[in-house]
């Protein structure tokens, strides 16, 4: 292995093609722990922001107006306002305002970091799109299924859980799926907060080393193959929980 | 030709009835002002003295961060000119019966789709020249120049994306009553499909420029005097005061908001109009 | 061939390397012709560079800007730059004249012509909450140190000294961050934390370190511009007798700095 990675300074000595995260350990580090940031920052959000969709779907159901009017205010703010202002606000404006928690450097640091921060951010984004591709999914399932599930007494929890979702979770799928993958691409935003994934890393190294061009297309095909392994597990996963005889 | 199924036939998808327009108007600007007001009420409660309210300070700024928004707008509808030029090209060239010609068009748009927008405008800052000469004529690239180009890319393949779609949800039958009737392919394009696409094809085409115009504040990270820079810069004049974050984040959410929203309403009433009734 | 003909060929030559001339001529004409001084500055460093509300650019650095521009008897105008296109911008002929707080290097002596004396120094510092009470660079080990991207000592701080650095695009967001409570410190040019210390905003804050890596700053004009380097050189040499730099480091609220006294002290 060592061999492989001695192979990419000769390379720099000789071609002055300089790919210091091959053959420097430090940067090496820097960008797998950068990889491994991005992976979970999506993760994370992936998760929380489809559970967002879920209860906000829901809640745009109640018969409560209330109810219905803020999660149509926060579908619209979140949707028609620039996800990297958003990121400020959460992390300058109101991270700013939260108590604060003694830290083991003997300060004052903010109850939730930047990574935090940016959890929250981007699933929120996200979120206000899902909850809108939840919603189209549950208006596709016929009012006559509700109320077969009612006549078998079914409460109103267990129709949604049981019944409504999982219909409209398979018919939403392909939209649902366009969308993570947008969420995993606008993941590079965190990078505006300091957090250290991989565009931030790479802007390290580049700021190191000088060699932007070298980190750019690493940077583009890096990418192109995080998102291209996403679509292909999701158009997967859509394939197996398609409904027979449905679309 | 019956298919076995234990489940219940589904009704189909469709974009669901979004709330009136007015209705909604006021509610919606509600808690962006009140976020606002808390922040500057709450900063203001913490240290009263002779200093001006952060809504005071935003107030003096105010004329400043609209002049860069509208240079935002600015780059927003010229990256979008740009982008739906080169993009429909590539769409056609998508659907291009030579082989050669689509896979290219393919390739090219799913690389420029699946690539991130903030790594695409750091490539474009970062590649390309600061000045090209041809034949000797030197053409300055300035940096905002380069943000439109940047942001164009990723615009580009997905109005690529939109004609091709677009094309391919007209039902064969169009393509195969035109070769009867002798048009040529070019003929059949121009005037059969392609003018039947275009109402299918706005709706999502304004929902790429609304997205568009959001992403133009990445180009503060690449030092573009844009809105986002200059809240920066008059941050920074004000001496880094946190209380002024809310406000100041606060007016620039609104900013993208007042103008980003209508834009959203017109789409779902265009989508609405032009909905091929089945 | 007439007279007539040879007369009008002459005529040609001449008018011809008049306008040779003037086309090559150095860009102090070409300031004078247009009428306007086109000056890079910083526009996000109080008080060297920043904005006021209606956009313009005010500071130390345009103020010193303004001076040429009134020794040459032109209009001045501003254009701000950050560190990454400073240079570019020289090279490219977009401004005559670059005062953007450029540490002066033997490297950057290259590319773009830096009269002597130098106007300006700093060095790097660190900006931290008193009550922390960090002494040396090595209390930083293993601390969240905010720093700006793209500064040459993020590295240098981060392998010497063991801190994590934690890079913001600009100066408003790594302020707002050592605030937030985000990073123990933030590390950047002492003369610009200097300048913070005294902000009774920031009381709480000192600059507890031994500065390091002290430079000097080069104003710099495009290579090859011999005149204008020379009367650059005077004017700075001006500035430092007459005691120029001190007094605007008064009026934009910066303690005197131990360079700019020296400097007077060397030249009255």
């Amino acid at each position: 292995m060592e061999f492989f990675f001695d192979w990419f300074r000769v390379l720099n000595q000789e071609t002055g093609v300089n790919l210091p995260f091959l053959y420097d350990s430090y940067d090496r580090n820097r960008i797998f722990n950068g990889f491994l940031t991005t992976i979970w920052l999506s993760l994370v959000c992936l998760f929380f922001s489809v559970i967002i969709g879920v209860i906000g779907a829901w809640l745009q159901a109640s018969s409560f107006k209330i109810t219905r009017r803020i999660v149509n205010g926060y579908i619209q703010l979140f949707r028609n306002t620039p996800p990297l202002v958003q990121l400020y606000f959460f992390y300058f404006a109101i991270g700013t305002m939260l108590p604060r928690v003694e830290n083991d450097w003997g300060g004052q640091s903010p109850l939730l970091g930047s990574f935090a921060w940016a959890a929250i951010s981007l699933s929120f984004f996200a979120g206000a799109f899902n909850v809108e591709i939840f919603r189209s999914g549950i208006e596709a399932v016929p009012k006559s299924t509700v109320e077969a599930a009612e006549a078998l007494g079914f409460s109103k929890l267990q129709i949604y859980k049981d019944i409504t979702l999982p219909l409209a979770f398979r018919v939403v799928l392909p939209a649902l799926n366009n969308n993570l993958v947008n969420l995993v691409k606008t993941t590079t935003l965190a990078y505006a907060i300091a957090v250290p994934e991989l565009l931030y890393e790479a802007n390290q190294i580049w700021s190191d080393n000088v060699n932007v061009t070298e980190m750019m297309i690493f940077l583009l095909l890096a990418y192109f193959v995080l998102v291209g392994v996403l679509v292909g597990g999701m158009n997967r996963w859509e394939r197996s929980m398609k409904i027979p005889g449905y679309g | 030709m019956t298919f076995k199924t234990d489940l219940p036939v589904m009704m189909p998808v469709k974009p669901h009835e979004p709330e009136p327009f007015l209705r909604l108007k006021l509610w919606h600007v509600v808690p962006i002002a009140l976020l606002c007001i808390v922040g500057t009420t709450l900063a203001f409660a913490a240290d009263g003295d002779a200093k001006q309210s952060p809504l005071a300070v935003l107030m003096n700024w105010a004329p400043l961060l609209l002049r860069g928004f509208i240079f935002n707008l600015v780059i927003s509808v010229s990256a979008m000119a740009l982008g739906t030029a080169v993009g429909a090209l590539l769409g056609l060239g998508q659907i291009s019966p030579n082989r050669i010609m689509s896979g290219g068009s393919w390739f090219v748009t799913q690389f420029f789709r699946n690539a991130p927008w903030l790594v695409l405008l750091f490539f474009a800052m970062f590649l390309l020249p600061f000045e090209l000469s041809i034949l000797g004529l030197k053409i300055p690239f300035p940096d905002w120049f380069k943000a439109i180009l940047g942001l164009s890319l990723p615009v580009m393949a997905n109005v690529s994306e939109i004609v091709r779609g677009a094309v391919k949800s007209l039902p064969s039958g169009q393509w195969e009553a035109a070769e009867s009737l002798a048009y040529t392919r070019r003929q059949t394009l121009w005037l059969i499909i392609l003018p039947q696409c275009v109402k299918r094809m706005l709706p999502p085409w304004m929902n790429l420029y609304s997205i568009l115009t959001m992403a133009t504040v990445l180009a503060s990270i690449v030092g573009v005097s844009e809105v986002m820079t200059l809240t920066g810069r008059a941050l920074s004049a004000e001496g880094g005061r946190p209380e002024l974050l809310a406000p100041f984040y606060g007016f620039v959410l609104l900013l993208f908001f007042v103008y980003c929203y209508p834009i959203a309403r017109y789409t779902v009433r265009l989508e609405k109009k032009f909905a091929v009734i089945n | 061939m007439t007279l007539k003909t040879i007369k009008m060929l002459a005529t040609v030559v001449v008018a011809s390397t008049i306008g040779l001339a003037s086309a090559s001529a150095d860009v102090l004409d070409t300031i004078k012709e247009r009428g306007k001084l086109i000056v890079g500055v910083k526009a996000d460093y109080k008080p060297y560079g920043f904005l006021d509300t209606s956009g313009a650019v005010i500071g130390i650095e345009p103020d010193l800007a303004s001076d040429v521009a009134a020794k040459l008897g032109v209009e001045v105008e501003f254009v701000p730059v950050v560190s990454s296109n400073r240079m570019q911008f020289l090279e490219q002929g977009k401004i005559d004249l670059m005062i953007a707080t450029m540490t002066d290097k033997p490297d950057r002596r290259d590319v773009v012509l830096i009269p002597d004396p130098n106007y300006y120094s700093s060095g790097t510092n660190i900006l931290s909450l008193k009550s922390l009470g960090l002494k040396e660079w090595e209390d930083l080990r293993g601390k969240p140190v905010c720093g700006i991207q793209g500064a040459f000592y993020n590295k240098a701080t981060s392998q010497n000294y063991g801190a994590e650095i934690v890079a913001f695009k600009g100066t408003a967001e790594a302020y707002s961050a050592l605030k937030a409570g985000n990073c123990a410190a933030f590390v950047y040019d002492d003369s610009a934390i200097v300048a913070k210390t005294n902000d009774p905003e920031w009381a709480d804050y000192e600059m507890p370190l031994p500065t390091i890596d002290d430079a000097p700053w080069g104003l710099a004009v495009q290579l090859g511009e011999g005149n204008f380097a020379a009367l650059m050189s005077e004017m700075i040499v001006d500035w430092h007798k007459s005691g120029r730099i001190l007094e605007l480091e008064t009026k934009w609220g910066v303690a005197n700095t131990p360079f700019a006294k020296a400097m007077n002290e060397k030249y009255k």
